[in-house]
């Protein structure tokens, strides 16, 4: 495939998927945030921080309408950025992905790295809505969290490299010892340091929300960049040429 | 005479040049919906831009979404 019109493609799905991403974000995640940034609020007041006056609501009701616009942009920057990622992984492993055609196997990678690189660091380090994070620990925790993320999923490129190697039956035998690895970091790795002090029902939900969003993201990307590479590859690369 | 060839025979039909160009991506976005704090927007408005958070403002819901660190 050439060179631009791989890019567009990869940019393209990844552009969309975003954009669903942030869409279903917007509709779903919003009314947790804007939950919790109210109990947020309510602590400032309490403490003494902030004063509840018409001022700090002005204030406050402007910064939150960019926030809350800006659900949908990093959506499409994110859905490119990850996008991207996926473009690649599935340009290195699209012949040797099971299915008989590209959307069948786009969407069997997404499904994979939907889950090494999103499910599994999800359950050590869980999404949280506003308020439960302090700030002094956001360095630590984005460290913890990368690096969560780059060992299982460079761990599932190795056990799958590996996999390769062996014949059928024993494929399953790197898949245990992805499984195994995996399960050593989870349980080795430093827990997030934060209580959590705002209500658990509203912390659970506003999770549960954040995985639907993550999940439509990547069940998009990989339908959407599988059509596009049937569309514009499939019968270039099938067919042979006679000069 | 006709002769049959196929076009396109390196292993994965892509170039190197788009794989780098697709990480190059990949990696800036990450750094600006995940983890900016101001860093972009300083490299031409200084240190106020550490202040205003324009950028964490506006990736701030979808980073709380995504399940990034935030506060
Ligand atoms: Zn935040």
């Amino acid at each position: 495939m050439k060179t631009s019109l791989f890019i567009m493609i990869v940019l393209v799905s990844g552009a969309f998927a975003g954009f669903i991403h942030g869409t279903v974000n917007f509709a779903i995640v919003e009314p947790y945030l804007d939950q919790a940034i109210g109990i947020e609020n309510q602590n400032l007041f309490a403490s003494g921080e902030e004063e509840d006056t018409p001022e700090f609501w002005v204030e406050y009701e402007g910064y939150r309408v960019w926030q809350k616009s800006g659900q949908i942009v990093s959506g499409v920057i994110l859905g490119m950025s990850v996008g991207s990622l996926f473009g690649i992984v599935f340009a290195l492993s699209k012949n040797t992905l099971p299915g008989n055609n590209m959307i069948k196997k786009a969407v069997i990678l997404s499904s994979i790295m939907w889950f090494t690189l999103y499910i599994i660091p999800f359950l050590k380090y869980p999404a949280n809505p506003p308020t439960v994070g302090d700030g002094e620990t956001v360095v630590l925790r984005a460290i913890l969290y990368l690096s969560f993320i780059a060992i299982s999923g460079l761990g599932a490129t190795a056990f799958y490299k590996l996999s390769k190697k062996f014949q059928n039956k024993r494929k399953f035998i790197a898949l245990i010892s992805y499984a195994v690895f995996i399960s050593v970091v989870f349980f080795a790795m430093p827990e997030n340091p934060d209580k959590i002090t705002a209500p658990m029902n509203l912390v659970h939900e506003f999770r549960i929300m954040s995985v639907l969003g993550v999940t439509s993201f990547w069940i998009s990307v990989g339908l959407i960049l599988g059509f596009f590479w049937n569309r514009f590859e499939s019968h270039k690369e099938t067919t042979p040429h006679y000069t | 005479m006709s002769e049959l060839r196929q076009i396109n025979v390196s292993k994965t039909g892509v170039s190197k040049l788009a794989i780098v160009a697709l990480a190059i991506i990949f990696a800036a976005g990450l750094f600006v919906v995940g983890f900016d704090q101001g860093h972009i927007f300083s490299l031409v408005y200084g240190e106020q831009a550490f202040a205003d958070l324009y950028i964490h403002e506006l990736t701030h819901d979808m980073r709380h979404a995504a399940g990034f660190p935030c506060h």
